[in-house]
């Protein structure tokens, strides 16, 4: 479980992120939606621990910057930052000493095929694309069996195959119970599986919706995007 | 070529207005100022050193020579660099799809470049005032010191939009091109060299070698050097030779410029784009090795960490990309630059002070001074900076001490063995007792320590995500307060042995060393927490 409280960001006097607090289930995949600027980026961020903030972040009991965190927390950056000297495979290494992961290699194979990345293991991080760049990341985040995951744009740059591969690697997450949290421009990518949704706009949580109360509506994730974001900017006009 | 002045006119004035909205960076603007005019000042007003160096001509001579090669050599070389440093990002995606000659366009890059390298005109300047009184030297003499270095950078710059014509889409006329460029400093260093070492290694022999007439056949920069001091020794014949050689160059390259048909886009679009990241990473402190090693083939046969367990696989990783980096693991140009300037003072210490029976201590002494400054330029791109610009450092499950230090340790480790090799061969080659060998190589590793935890105390106190220059004067400043006690102390202990005759590299490098030593670890232990967040 991920719980956030009272999250608050300031840069200076810009606040990135205000006073934002939820709770992402065992098992629930939870999107932060909004525009350029929201401040979707920030939130996973401060979660991952990466950011120093006010309020308090929880990773299954944990405070979030503690060892104990930390071991079952993975994090998917938006920009994916591959160690330049490292092979394929070296990462998966890197990250299975690094964690002190016992019997590892099984589940590193099954990854990095999945990820179409099983006949480049010996390839350097310099010499992949951005989208296979991405696709190390994720093999990283997901190696350590982790009990809750942050994905900040997964699907920027993937191809179609990956896409896929990442969205059945996330529902079977979720059926592990697994807390998942994905900051995504592309909500069609999330439509089949997400179970919550918070919309935020200029730092704060806008709107927060259950799946099923969506449904009820006859609304979808996009149409419901759209209704309250530009309802905002309407009455902030 | 309307628009290239629009684009120049704003670009100053929104440079302007920027600076004007960051005090601190105003505040760093105005104490250079400050300090280029207290240089000024102070080289009007102190006294001449009543030295044999400072009074010989000759020594202004090979100075001004040394300083024409280190403006115009790696300017030259920026021109067979397909033009990336003349162009920004935002030249490529806005300039070169515009409607505009690719020559004017080229006028532009290399004139916002020879823009940039005002300010060292300006800072080379600040030395006038000192350069007058050590040498006796007029106003009109001073200026025209400062009107030659301002005339080889224009014509450095006029010499690079040739080579930039000549090379561009042409690799082997750029490799041809090089070598020509290389042979202009090999030139001056063998001219030097056969001179100095022919005669004997002697401060006559040092000040002849550096004022001899040959050095003024390279193309350019000696033509430059003896076209100026052709008019400040009224050597008539001087100016004439060399004034019509710099004349006919500069014909010979307009025509160039106007007659060679250039096609160059392509070649800047990829450099800039390099040259961008570059940037970036320099400015977000989060330096992309992909940047330097280029499109270099790694050897991966060797595949594989091979150990490590939590904290420290962040060092065997290290060591792993430092075999990948270069076969020879922690040798590297770091090495072979410090080897080759212990080599040079050692051995010139050696031979001008060769019946001074401190001869040996004053080696290891001024060895080390030397060394541990140039290690300076080394140290700030160590593997654990590197790891700052990911995110797995800050994500792995250990103590954040274990970590840092970890991920210090190649960084700690190589200052040491750069030294023992540097230093083992000097002994071999001049002598000195195994105690001063011994320190020395710990004095210069210790300074590597305090290098790589003035930079840990930096990122610390600015921060990682701030302005990179105030970042860079601050820990400028940390090192050498970082430094002060323990060169104190040695210096006192130093003085302190002098009363009994015990005068050695030892005495006072111990100190030093175990000041050093302890300050760093300290600084680590302060800041233990700097990787609980990326800020």
């Amino acid at each position: 479980m991920i719980n956030v409280s009272h999250l608050t960001k300031k840069y200076g006097k810009f606040k990135a992120n205000d006073n934002l607090s939820f709770t992402v289930k065992d098992g629930e995949i939870a999107v932060l939606a909004g525009p350029n600027g929201a401040g979707k980026s920030t939130a996973i961020k401060c979660i991952a621990g990466l950011l120093r903030f006010d309020g308090e972040i929880e990773i299954c009991g944990h405070n979030n910057k503690s060892m104990e965190a930390k071991q079952i927390l993975g994090y998917i950056p938006e920009i994916p930052a591959p160690f330049e000297l490292l092979t394929v495979w070296e990462h998966m290494e890197f990250i299975a000493r690094a964690y002190k992961l016992e019997n590892w290699e099984d589940k590193a194979n099954e990854l990095v095929k999945r990820m179409e990345l099983d006949n480049k293991k010996n390839k350097l991080g310099k010499e992949l694309s951005k989208g296979m760049q991405q696709k190390i990341s994720i093999c990283c985040a997901l190696l350590i069996s982790p009990k809750a995951v942050l994905f900040d744009e997964p699907f920027v740059g993937l191809d179609p195959h990956a896409i896929k591969e990442l969205k059945s690697l996330l529902t079977e997450m979720k059926s592990q119970g697994i807390s998942i949290i994905i900051s995504t421009h592309m909500l069609e990518s999330v439509d089949e599986f997400w179970d919550k949704v918070f919309i935020m706009m200029d730092g704060k949580i806008e709107a927060e919706r259950e799946r099923r109360f969506v449904e009820e509506s006859g609304e979808n994730l996009e149409e419901l995007f759209f209704n309250i974001t530009e309802k905002s900017v309407t009455a902030r006009k | 070529m309307k628009a290239i002045f629009y684009v120049v006119r704003k670009a100053v004035k929104n440079a302007v207005l920027d600076t004007f909205r960051h005090p601190a960076r105003l505040i760093l603007y105005a104490l250079i100022g400050l300090s280029l005019i207290y240089g000024i000042i102070m080289g009007f007003t102190m006294n001449a050193v009543d030295y044999e160096l400072s009074k010989d001509i000759r020594a202004l001579y090979g100075g001004y020579l040394a300083l024409l090669h280190f403006i115009s050599i790696p300017i030259m070389l920026k021109g067979l660099s397909s033009g990336t440093s003349f162009f920004s990002m935002s030249d490529v995606n806005n300039i070169f799809s515009a409607p505009l000659s690719p020559k004017k366009i080229l006028i532009y890059g290399v004139g916002r470049q020879l823009l940039s390298m005002l300010f060292l005109v300006i800072c080379f300047s600040s030395y006038g005032g000192m350069v007058m009184r050590v040498f006796r030297l007029s106003v009109s003499n001073a200026l025209l010191l400062v009107g030659g270095i301002l005339m080889t950078f224009i014509l450095v710059q006029m010499i690079t939009l040739v080579i930039f014509c000549i090379s561009s889409g042409h690799p082997k006329r750029a490799e041809f091109i090089k070598y020509i460029i290389y042979a202009i400093p090999l030139y001056t260093l063998t001219v030097f060299g056969v001179h100095m070492f022919g005669y004997g290694l002697t401060i006559e022999n040092l000040f002849s070698s550096m004022a001899q007439p040959m050095l003024a056949y390279s193309p350019m920069i000696g033509w430059v050097h003896g076209f100026i001091f052709g008019l400040l020794n009224h050597d008539t014949t001087n100016i004439a030779v060399y004034g019509i050689l710099l004349l006919f160059m500069t014909i010979v390259s307009v025509l160039i410029f106007l007659y060679s048909k250039l096609d160059y886009y392509e070649d800047v679009l990829q450099g800039a784009e390099n040259n961008y990241i570059f940037r970036d990473s320099i400015r977000t402190g989060t330096m992309s090795e992909a940047v330097f090693l280029g499109s270099r083939k790694i050897n991966v046969s060797n595949t594989g960490i091979g150990k490590g367990h939590g904290a420290n696989t962040i060092f065997y990783k290290h060591l792993k990309e430092g075999s990948r980096r270069s076969r020879f693991k922690f040798l590297n140009i770091s090495t072979a630059v410090l080897l080759g300037v212990a080599l040079v003072t050692g051995i010139a210490i050696n031979q001008l002070l060769s019946f001074n029976p401190f001869k040996n201590t004053i080696i290891y002494i001024g060895v080390t001074i030397i060394c541990s400054y140039v290690q300076f330029f080394f140290s700030a791109a160590g593997d654990w900076v590197k790891e700052l610009g990911k995110p797995y450092i800050f994500l792995i499950p250990e103590d954040p001490v274990k970590k840092l230090i970890m991920a210090s340790a190649t960084s700690i480790i190589k200052p040491f063995i750069d030294a023992s090799i540097s230093y083992i061969i000097l002994a071999v080659i001049v002598g000195g007792a195994i105690p001063d060998i011994i320190t020395s190589i710990l004095v210069y590793g210790s300074f590597g320590c305090v290098y790589i935890a003035a930079n840990v105390l930096a990122q610390r106190i600015v921060g990682m995500n701030g302005n990179r220059g105030i970042f860079i004067t601050f820990y400028m400043s940390l090192i050498f307060l970082l430094m002060v006690p323990g060169v104190f102390l040695g210096v006192m202990a130093l003085t302190h042995a002098r009363m009994f005759a015990d005068i050695s590299a030892t005495v006072m490098g111990l100190p030093i060393f175990f000041w050093n030593i302890s300050i760093s670890l300290l600084i680590f232990l302060m800041c233990r927490n700097l990787l609980n967040n990326v800020e």
